[in-house]
């Protein structure tokens, strides 16, 4: 589904990624950990499309595509999904209006008709109970004045309704509360199948416990380090990142 | 010669010797008064206009129709017992005792921030007008929306009393009927007793060609809570000095201003506010979306006097340049002579924000439609204070048919 090769990329002149290779395949769960600083959002930012990287060698592709040709929203279209590491705030724009416009410039792209303002809202509704965000948040602005936790559940919400093939989830765990993470995991499992892909950043092995990956990445100092099963996310809790640059 | 005469002879002499600003003067560097010389005179006809259906349909509150200028009773629905008058009709009826009193309307203030030529002109001038006087503890239980229709150059003057715990919310609206050359002159007198509280919208949304100089002048008693919406969506030049005398304790103001101007339109707001007395509370934001060749002028001022311990002020401007030849000019300043106060203030110019740009992209929404949708949300948010929301949905509707792709707006704006 998602091959990343070779990837080499700078930020303002500063060498982030230093050739990276990553393969996910459909029905795969990865997770990528790794110090703060190492890239693990430069990453997800530039799969997903955000200017400002600079992509000095390598590439990308997804289903085939050469993803770094195409622009955010006709990733979003192809089925790419980033959760942010730090949603931002919108003042303004409408959380629910957001969805129903992302749902409905995907559904043209393919072709189809829009949905009707009837069986959005139940799938919005759905969607919501999944996560267990309070129904008021679906009038409010996106993100505007939501609390940590509560702006990561609405990534997680956002994923839900806009039913990506390849989420990326950007320490989705970080600032949840216990509560909150069984929620947010047991609503990445609902997604899991067979023709989906999801990778996730996480600084703890908890996470895991939830949402069990089939590959565990170690991402520092601009590549994989190394790559194992569940036991390589325990072990590194246990010996922190220095042991998997010694132990490579 | 009456009283009343007097006045009016003396606001002409004023006019005469101040004659019209010019650039050289420092509160009018960027707006060209002098385009505007002759379409001063009032030419107040009725011209056959038929305002059926015009202005904000669908709206319920009490209505004061002006056509040129002249209130057309006709087109008008005026609530029982409250006073709620024509100024000719007033002007024309005074006798005695009455006429002082009426002469006082048109009393020009030489000592008030910001009086220039236009404003005398008015006094002298001026054809017509509403007279609010709302007594102590009155409640206008529907909004007084004043509709100025024209399509000639008129010159009308308002006064609006309201007593102590009195409360109003009035809108005023101007539109045209065609694209002539004209000028509407104007001003808002605002007196509030103590613990009133007035909510005054104003919509300038005249034609095309049509320019616009106004004066909104308010002196505030104690523990007085004025809120001010300044919609510019219209004509081709238009000018505002809003000025606020926060003389009374505890007094409060809010300024909410909007420009979305596009083609060669010229809109500059002064405005000054004066903390005279302590524990005042003023808020101000201001935001402009410039597309075109339009011209924003935004001029902010906030004098803090040495008595006004515990001001609150608090003052945002933020605009957003759609073209590369669209201009702002903006400059907040504050003025404090006393330490014991809290102000902040600050201007923005800018595209729209990357992040936020990016988030909305990532989502599948199109560049040019995220774009769209960052520009209506950050003109809305000084809607948001309005609280009529038949006026407020009129307003997001005619600022935003303005730009390009605008439907949906209703579900797109966020609350
Ligand atoms: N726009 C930018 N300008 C300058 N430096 C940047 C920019 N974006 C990222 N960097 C730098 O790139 C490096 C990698 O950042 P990145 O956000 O990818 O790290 P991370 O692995 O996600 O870290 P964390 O675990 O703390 O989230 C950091 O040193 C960061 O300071
Ligand atoms: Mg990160």
């Amino acid at each position: 589904m998602l091959e990343v090769k070779d990837l080499h990329v700078s930020v303002e002149g500063k060498k982030i990624l230093k050739g990276l290779s990553l393969t996910i395949n459909a029905g795969e769960v990865h997770a990528i950990m790794g110090p703060n600083g190492a890239g693990k959002s430069t990453l997800s930012n530039v799969i997903a499309g955000r200017d400002g990287y600079e992509i000095t060698s390598g590439t990308i592709t997804y289903k085939g595509d050469d993803l770094l040709e195409m622009s955010p929203e006709e990733r979003a279209w192809a089925g790419v999904f980033l959760a942010f590491q730090y949603p931002v705030e919108i003042p303004g724009v409408n959380n629910t209006y957001l969805l129903k416009a992302g749902v409905n410039a995907k559904r043209k792209h393919q072709g189809l008709e829009e949905l009707d303002a009837f069986d959005f809202m139940k799938t919005v509704k759905e969607k919501a109970k999944l996560v267990e965000l309070d129904p008021s948040f679906l009038s409010r602005s996106v993100n505007e004045g939501f609390s940590g936790g509560e702006k990561k559940r609405n990534e997680i919400f956002q994923m839900a309704v806009l039913d990506p093939a390849l989420a990326l989830l950007d320490e989705t765990d970080s600032g949840l509360d216990i509560d909150a993470l069984r929620i947010v995991a047991g609503g990445v499992n609902k997604l899991r199948s067979k023709d989906k892909a999801i990778v996730m950043i996480t600084h703890y092995q908890r996470l895991l416990d939830y949402i069990e990956p089939d590959f565990v990445h170690v991402l520092a100092d601009g590549v994989i380090q190394k790559t194992g099963d569940k036991s390589l996310a325990v072990a590194l809790e246990e010996h922190g990142y220095d042991w998997v640059k010694e132990n490579k | 010669m009456s009283v009343l005469a007097q006045t009016r002879q003396d606001a002409l002499n004023l006019f005469e010797k101040l004659g019209l600003p010019t650039q050289r003067d420092e509160d009018w560097k960027y707006t060209d008064a002098s385009r505007l010389k002759d379409l001063l005179q009032p030419t107040p006809t009725d011209a056959n206009i038929h305002i059926k259906d015009m202005g904000i349909t669908g709206l319920d509150a009490y209505r004061m129709v002006f056509i040129n200028g002249l209130f057309a009773e006709a087109e008008s629905n005026l609530p029982e017992g409250v006073s709620i008058l024509s100024l000719a009709e007033l002007e024309k009826n005074s006798v005695g005792e009455d006429a002082e009193g009426i002469a006082k309307l048109f009393t020009v203030d030489t000592q008030a921030p910001l009086l220039n030529g236009f404003n005398a002109f008015n006094a002298a001038k001026a054809s017509d007008g509403a007279v609010i006087i709302l007594a102590d503890n009155a409640i206008l239980t529907k909004p007084l929306y004043i509709l100025h229709i024209s399509n000639q150059s008129n010159v009308v003057r308002h006064s609006f009393m309201i007593g102590k715990h009195a409360e109003a919310q009035v809108i005023e609206h101007f539109i045209s009927t065609d694209d002539t050359k004209a000028l509407s002159n104007t001003c808002s007198f605002v007196a509030l007793k103590a613990e009133a509280r007035l909510e005054h919208t104003r919509i300038q949304q005249e034609g095309s060609k049509q320019s616009h100089v106004a004066r909104v002048q308010v002196k505030q008693c104690k523990g007085s809570s004025y809120q001010f919406h300044g919609v510019e969506i219209g004509g081709i030049l238009s000018r505002t000095d809003l000025v606020v005398n926060l003389h009374g304790e505890g007094a409060s103001c809010d300024l909410n201003g909007l420009f979305v101007l596009g083609g060669r339109q010229h809109v500059d707001h002064h405005t000054r506010i004066d903390h005279k007395a302590p524990h005042c509370t003023s808020r101000e934001l201001y935001r402009t979306v410039l597309d075109g060749r339009s011209h924003g002028v935004f001029n902010g001022k906030v004098m803090v006097h040495e008595d006004a311990i515990k001001t609150d002020s608090n003052m945002s401007n933020g605009n957003i340049l759609l073209s590369k030849h669209a201009e702002i000019d903006t400059k907040p300043e504050l003025e404090i002579y006393n330490d014991d106060v809290k102000c902040a203030h600050g201007a923005t110019i800018g595209q729209l924000d990357d992040k936020q740009l990016f988030y909305l992209r990532s989502r599948g929404i199109s560049a040019e439609t995220a774009q769209e949708l960052l520009t209506f949300a950050f003109a809305d948010e000084v809607l948001v204070a309005m609280s009529n929301q038949t006026v407020r949905s009129y307003v997001e509707k005619a600022a935003f048919a303005k730009l390009p792709h605008s439907d949906d707006l209703e579900e797109m704006l966020g609350s």
